[in-house]
């Protein structure tokens, strides 16, 4: 497990060279910790590829529906998107503008949920004795 | 990829401030202004480039 040493080391190496450039160039300084948390970003990504497969393994096994459990992964990977990049803002100073690229991700979620709650609507009222 | 583009950025940085300094020394001052500019642009292709590349990969990953 040596990539736990080399993110601490980035973000060691990130903060020092943050220090080093801010009274000389301060708009340096947050290109800097975008880049460097964008680096523990690219190092942590590699293992999210083996969680979904993993993930992917364990659907085909049991025989559930494909469809929801491709939604899903969908929703997580909006989850993270908006994230990062609301978090990319907030650092440059607009943090204003994070939050409501949060809200916008936040609404495309809801939307792309949708269909799944008219289905258990749908189920529910199917098995509701009329 | 790696921590290397850390140190890159900073050597722009350090590069650029240096030569500004120097570029007003010597009087000129709007050739100082350009490579400011110029620097600063370096620097902001290359973060993008980061951001794109990690766009592009979740969208491999999530099928967005």
């Amino acid at each position: 497990m040596e990539i736990i040493l080399k993110i601490v080391g980035i973000g060691i190496v990130t903060c020092l060279a943050t220090m080093l450039i801010k009274p000389i160039r301060a708009d340096f300084s947050i290109l800097i910790a975008i880049a460097g948390g964008l680096m523990i970003i690219f190092m942590i990504i590699n293992y999210l590829t083996d969680i979904f497969s993993t993930f992917n393994n364990i659907i085909q096994i049991s025989g559930l529906n494909g469809g929801i459990y491709s939604f899903l992964i969908k929703i997580i990977g909006i989850g993270y998107l908006i994230e990062f990049t609301a978090g990319i803002c907030s650092d440059t100073g607009n943090s204003s503008l994070g939050d409501k690229i949060l809200l916008g991700g936040k609404i495309v979620i809801m939307v792309m949920a949708l269909p799944i709650v008219m289905n258990i609507l749908e189920i529910i009222i199917g098995i509701l004795p009329v | 990829m790696g921590i290397e583009i850390i140190f890159k950025i900073t050597a722009v940085g350090l590069l650029t401030a240096i030569l500004g300094q120097i570029l007003k020394q010597m009087g000129k001052d709007e050739i100082s202004t350009i490579a400011t500019v110029a620097g600063f642009i370096i620097v902001i292709v290359m973060v993008l480039n980061l951001i794109g590349d990690l766009y592009t990969t979740f969208q491999g990953i999530f099928n967005l």
